[in-house]
């Protein structure tokens, strides 16, 4: 192999038969015995060839779904940041304070994570890349929902543990709620954006919370009571309705 | 016609930002010129398909955008660089423009070359693995370039490209629009008048939310005279056309 390479406009112009005969002969000469030119001939008329000198590539980085996956939830890092407060934040209540801790304050936190997380997950105000997002094929529900998921796949233990630890209704109860202010978080954010969305949906929550058990209450509260579930689904419901028919508010 | 915007108008509460303007551009390099608060930005957003007017028609690359279907479609041919943009700290420059990449759902297999390709046609190649927040203001402008072209768009709507770049890479960048309006249908909103008259066959002009001037670069140069204020031709032009508009 030779040291000697043809230039890029060279061979860009020997693409497109743009070269004198004799310059023409000494490319296809060269091509003849060096596989690098030969790999960077354009697959594609009208379009440069490839650089000789392609820096190393710092380390292989397959097209995968699963990276795919991976880059969608890791960037957001406000998404990581709320994460990582939800959960401190919960489990300092619960380990630290033990029994301590009113229950109460503990169904106020619980449900309320996944709401918490998606709105500071994605928005204009905190996601500094949602001019550009909201451009692609991928903005718009698509993102959020992916983003949603995230949250819930980090929320939902954290809240099905508060639910345990608590001891008020059974844990898998408390998924209820947190799945149902989710989608309701989300429906109302296509009209306000998720920052005053979850605002509302969080104030909701605590006034529900607030107005159905007064202060510490020792029975199993009503909004994790297995009777409970027919409201719940239906507020689910609702909210995913009118996710589907708002999925192409922009604004 | 790639872009038809009809009597579209835009408001922000009261205040109007598009009013009733018409736009028809096709292939080629297009810049539009305006003073600042005279709607570039918005109808940029617009045509991004990231605002939705309150009336009025917008055709892009022939479809009507009735649906999720068509918006889909439409925005995987679409390159938007955006006034100001933000990322996320821990993103590297190539990790910036394969994610945005992946958002615009190129095919997989094809991602990493196209991504080191645009690299390359932007001139930061050799930052592709330093973190987004190490570069300068002008790399990063030409970062967000790079996530712009990355799929090749047909529409290329670019807000203020030139800002922080330096004049040796300003005459770069002209290179760069020049090879591209050779396919797609390139917008170039700046309010430097030099860059038009450079890099633009034609120039659309807005002021107060409308349309008021569209031509040839030349064209824009012959409505001035000698009276107008400016130190080239085109500038002469601008004012001269702007004026008129207002009076």
């Amino acid at each position: 192999m030779t040291e000697f390479h043809v230039a890029d406009a060279d061979l860009w112009a020997w693409a497109e038969n743009r070269l004198s005969e004799p310059a023409a002969w000494s490319v296809e000469a060269h091509l003849d015995g060096c596989a690098i030119c030969r790999s960077r001939v354009p697959a594609t008329p009208g379009l440069p060839p490839a650089p000789l000198h392609l820096p190393a590539q710092g380390r292989v980085r397959p097209a995968t779904r699963a990276r795919r996956i991976r880059v969608l939830v890791e960037a957001g890092p406000q998404a990581r940041i709320a994460w990582f407060s939800a959960v401190a934040v919960t489990v300092l209540l619960t380990v630290t304070l033990g029994d301590r801790v009113p229950h109460w304050l503990l169904l106020l936190v619980g449900p309320a994570l996944p709401v918490l997380g998606t709105a500071v997950s994605y928005g204009p105000r905190s996601d500094p890349m949602a001019e550009l997002v909201a451009s692609t094929a991928y903005g718009g529900l698509r993102i959020v929902l992916w983003r949603t998921l995230s949250v819930l796949a980090v929320s939902l233990p954290v809240a099905a543990a508060g639910g345990f630890v608590s001891g008020l209704g059974s844990p898998a109860m408390w998924l209820l709620p947190c799945c149902a202010l989710t989608a309701l978080t989300l429906a109302l954010a296509s009209f306000t954006g998720p920052t005053v969305s979850a605002w509302v949906v969080g104030g909701g929550w605590f006034a529900l919370v607030t107005a159905a058990h007064g202060l510490p209450v020792d029975a199993t509260p009503l909004l994790v009571a297995p009777s409970a579930t027919p409201p719940w689904l239906a507020v689910t419901a609702v909210g995913s309705l009118i996710i589907t028919y708002r999925r192409e508010a922009r604004r | 016609m790639t872009v038809a915007v009809d009597d579209v108008t835009v408001r922000y509460g009261r205040r109007v930002v598009l009013d009733g303007l018409d736009l028809a551009l096709d292939t080629g390099v297009h810049g539009l010129l305006g003073p600042n608060g005279a709607g570039k930005t918005t109808l940029m957003r617009v045509l991004a398909t990231v605002s939705v007017p309150d009336s009025g028609g917008v055709r892009l690359l022939g479809s009507a955008i009735t649906d999720e279907k068509a918006l889909r479609a439409v925005r995987r041919q679409l390159g938007y660089l955006p006034q100001t943009f933000g990322f996320y700290p821990r993103f590297t420059v190539r990790e910036f423009v394969e994610y945005l990449a992946w958002l615009k759902e190129m095919p997989a297999a094809g991602i990493p070359v196209a991504v080191d390709r645009a690299l390359q046609r932007v001139g930061l190649l050799d930052r592709a693995d330093d973190r987004m927040r190490t570069l300068s203001g002008g790399m990063q402008r030409r970062a967000g370039i790079a996530q712009a072209i990355v799929n090749d768009p047909r529409l290329l709507l670019l807000d203020e490209p030139t800002a922080g770049l330096d004049p040796e890479q300003r005459v770069e960048f002209r290179a760069l629009l020049r090879e591209l309006g050779v396919d797609a249908c390139v917008l170039v909103s700046t309010h430097l008048v030099e860059d038009v008259a450079a890099a633009c066959e034609r120039v659309s002009l807005v002021d107060g939310g409308r349309l008021v001037f569209t031509g040839t670069s030349a064209q824009l140069a012959a409505a001035g005279g000698d009276g107008d204020a400016g130190d080239s031709a085109i500038e002469r032009g601008y004012t001269a056309v702007l004026r008129a508009a207002r009076a």
